[in-house]
């Protein structure tokens, strides 16, 4: 079978440097995927009916990371999230076996940062097909349920019985074009020429590889590789949306944190606000059309009671004020920006945190948009919710 | 209505009082206000009191009250309005008397904020005044609150950080001759300017001090204050405003509806306006928040803050002296009993025995609170004149 790429979009945090970006404080797999699903989306000619994520940095293993995800990227609430442990190959598989409809995300967050999405259908996209995958053990890294990681730390065995025997057993009659999931010395000598560097090594960068070939206008057999196991696809390039969140990187700023505190959390009103906070959507009243945020029963204009319906709110923001909170607060990372921001032309303001920016940069009339981020963790509840990105911070 | 006086007022000390619970702070701040009235008072004579306190500390606090000043014989309410209780619970007691219900009544406020630890102070009051789903989380701390104020007012009026030292600069020096104060001590532009940022725009010196304290007054009812007093302090006017809570709801972040509602209530009540104030305690939790209030009060015109301190307008010697107590950011501020504290300044101001007493001895002055999340504030009228 041969699946079709509708779009591809690339995410990388603004964080770290032209090697390897970091993660942000307040980015975890779910907001990066979002990051990324959302920009494949937005691109895609048709709708997306159906989600996987593939990572190995799940925020949580019992919550609700699906229906943040479902809700982040502002799908129905019908639609079927599924969260897949796995690597670069895996990603691959996914990208290349899924159904028309299907948004393909996959994220790395530990280590080097970033994620990649693709939504298949479409008729004039670029196409994968598998070739062959080899499915092997070599546990040299071993990270177990509660996350404590085991290192057999042997580079030179990874490199000779997984990689190398890895393609042997893939016994592919062409090189690759790119071998994603090792860095780019690593993939040397298995692919014709020079490979440039991808920006991760986990499950995303398999996606990143296929982007990297798109925009190379590159067909060719596309390897992805984790530990001893590897999986290859051919790619045949075509008109593929794509977009890239690729800003100028900076390091990530010096900041304290005090003491822990108990971050409490109501989780009725967690639940109430959930849709609107998520989906960053404000009740629109049915009478005189005048938006709330958050949504409320008795509308503030009108008066009309119990009327009102989630209505998506614009993404583009301005400053009207900004304050630079430098006193030391438990629980918190000191100094950070807070906000208030008029969204787009709508009349709403959102209260939201700064992020992707150097603490104390924020100034009235700057330019922005707002982006989905874990706002807190609150009694191991990831709370997830708006924060602005200054235009400068996101180039 | 019936005509209403303060014929008696006291406070405790605003300090760290981490050697005093709301049980000794209370019952001393009464006993001061009762042993304070001219002509004596006994407890027994007290009809009816209401109680200010944001949080309550060791439990019940209208019980508290009752139990620990020897009054569980009348009925006792407790009160709480953010940062504006000490004001409105002196407001509801007044209604009190001035309906002929009581004709004595105790209004006491207290708070202790020093209670726990510094560090939950935070979010203890962050769960207090912010929305649990929306605000809750992002850190919204106080001074943050009130900062996003004060960005958007110094970007819109012209004045600077200059402009809220010298506030700084007024309230410190009032402080030192008061015995009550917290901070004695004279600071400088320098030091000010210089001082650790706690929330930009406010560095160490422009926010109030975390305080413990109680105040307290006896009013009653015009009939009965010969029998108390030669020299009462009437009531003149009293008034309550609201504003929207969310900060992201606030359409000119760089004035306080509620202050502008309360004032209008009690100048229309007293039947005076902003140019006939003499003394005034004003709400200055962060420097930028007096001068805000100065405009929402009337006392100078939109954006004139700057202008009217650079002329030295509301130092002791000025036309209007404001915060002559050192005001929250020198005196202190236990929320509940900052308001009522306020008052017992300016019924020392208006009969002359003020600890930093205004020279020209005044005749009318005003007391005002805004709090919640800027979204309550309570005015208050006092004079020497019989309404």
């Amino acid at each position: 079978m041969t699946a079709r790429l509708q779009s591809l979009a690339t995410y990388v945090p603004r964080w770290g440097d032209d090697r390897q970006r970091v993660a942000g404080p307040d980015e975890d797999a779910i907001t990066m995927a979002v990051a990324a699903g959302r920009a494949a989306i937005a691109t895609a000619a048709g709708p997306v009916d159906r989600v996987v994520l593939v990572t190995r940095d799940l925020p949580t293993l019992e919550g609700s990371a699906e229906a943040v995800l479902i809700a982040g990227l502002d799908l129905g609430t019908d639609v079927l999230a599924t969260i897949v442990v796995g690597g670069a190959p895996t990603a691959l598989d996914l990208a290349a076996s899924s159904e028309p409809g299907t948004l393909v995300v996959a994220v790395d967050v530990t280590g080097a940062a970033g994620a990649a999405a693709v939504v298949l259908g479409g008729v004039d996209g670029a196409t994968l097909e598998p070739l062959s995958r080899a499915e092997r053990s070599l546990p040299v890294l071993v990270r177990d349920s509660q996350g404590a990681v085991f290192d057999y730390a042997d580079p030179r065995l990874l490199r000779v019985r997984g990689l190398g025997a890895a393609m042997t057993a893939l016994a592919l009659s062409t090189k690759p074009i790119v071998v994603a999931g090792v860095s780019a010395k690593d993939a040397a000598g298995y692919v014709e020429g020079k490979p440039s560097p991808l920006p991760t090594t986990g499950a995303s960068s398999a996606l990143f590889a296929l982007a990297a070939a798109i925009d190379a206008e590159t067909p060719g057999t596309v390897v992805a590789t984790e530990q001893g196991t590897a999986s290859a696809v051919s790619l045949t390039t075509g008109h593929t949306a794509r977009s890239t969140h690729c800003p100028v990187p900076r390091s990530l700023p010096r900041r304290r944190s005090v003491a822990d505190a108990e971050v409490k959390i109501s989780l009725p009103a967690y639940e109430r606000a959930f849709d609107g906070k998520v989906r960053l959507a404000a009740g629109k009243c049915s009478e005189c059309g005048n938006l709330d945020l958050p949504q409320r029963y008795r509308c503030s204009q009108c008066g009309a009671e119990a009327s009102s319906a989630l209505a998506p709110l614009p993404r583009d923001a301005t400053v009207y004020t900004a304050v630079s909170v430098h006193v030391p607060v438990p629980g918190l990372l000191t100094p950070y920006d807070l906000a208030i921001v008029d969204l787009g032309d709508s009349g709403v303001r959102l209260l939201a945190p700064v992020t992707d920016a150097d603490p104390g940069s924020t100034a009235i009339g700057d330019c922005g948009n707002v982006v989905l981020r874990r706002i807190a963790v609150r009694a191991g509840v990831p709370d997830y919710g708006y924060a602005f990105v200054p235009e400068e911070a996101a180039r | 209505m019936r005509r209403v006086a303060i014929v008696g007022a006291g406070m405790t000390p605003f300090a760290e009082h981490f050697d005093l619970g709301i049980k000794d702070l209370l019952p001393m701040a009464v006993t001061e206000a009762i042993d304070a009235v001219d002509k004596g008072l006994d407890r027994t004579e007290i009809n009816a009191a209401w109680f200010g306190e944001l949080v309550s500390t060791d439990g019940f606090a209208a019980g508290i009250l009752a139990d620990q000043c020897g009054l569980v014989d009348i009925p006792v309410s407790h009160l709480e309005n953010a940062c504006a209780t000490g004001n409105d619970t002196l407001r509801n007691a007044f209604f009190a008397v001035a309906s002929g219900y009581v004709d004595v009544a105790l209004v006491a406020g207290a708070d202790k904020v020093r209670e726990t630890s510094s560090q939950t102070t935070f979010w203890d009051w962050m769960a207090m005044t912010r929305d649990m789903a929306w605000d809750y989380p992002l850190g919204l701390v106080a001074p943050a609150n009130f900062a996003l104020h004060a960005q958007r007012y110094l970007h819109e009026s012209g004045a600077t950080r200059e402009h809220m030292a010298m506030v700084a600069v007024k309230n410190h020096a009032n402080a030192v001759p008061n015995p009550k104060a917290q901070m004695r001590f004279e600071v400088t532009m320098e030091q000010v300017l210089s001082a650790p940022m706690v929330v930009a725009p406010f560095g160490l010196y422009d926010c109030t001090p975390q305080s413990d304290g109680a105040a307290a007054l006896i009013i009653c009812g015009e009939e009965v204050v010969d029998r108390y007093t030669d020299k009462p302090v009437w009531i003149r006017g009293v008034g309550l405003g609201l504003d929207r809570v969310m900060h992201q709801h606030k359409a000119d972040m760089t004035t306080f509806p509620a202050t502008v509602k309360a004032a209008k209530a009690a100048y229309q009540m007293a039947g005076v306006d902003a140019a006939d104030i003499q003394v005034a305690e004003v709400h200055d939790c962060f420097s930028t928040i007096e001068m805000i209030s100065y405009e929402d009060l009337g006392f100078v015109p939109r954006f004139g803050a700057a202008k009217a301190l650079e002329a030295g307008e509301t130092t002791m010697t000025g036309r209007l002296p404001v915060n002559p107590s050192g005001g929250l950011k020198a005196k202190g501020h236990p929320p509940g009993a900052t308001g009522v504290a306020q008052c017992f300044e300016i019924f020392s101001q208006l009969r002359g025995t003020a600890a930093n007493q205004v020279a020209s001895l005044p005749s009318l002055g005003l007391a005002h609170n805004v709090g919640g999340p800027t979204a309550v504030a309570a005015v208050t009228i006092l004079g020497t004149a019989k309404p």
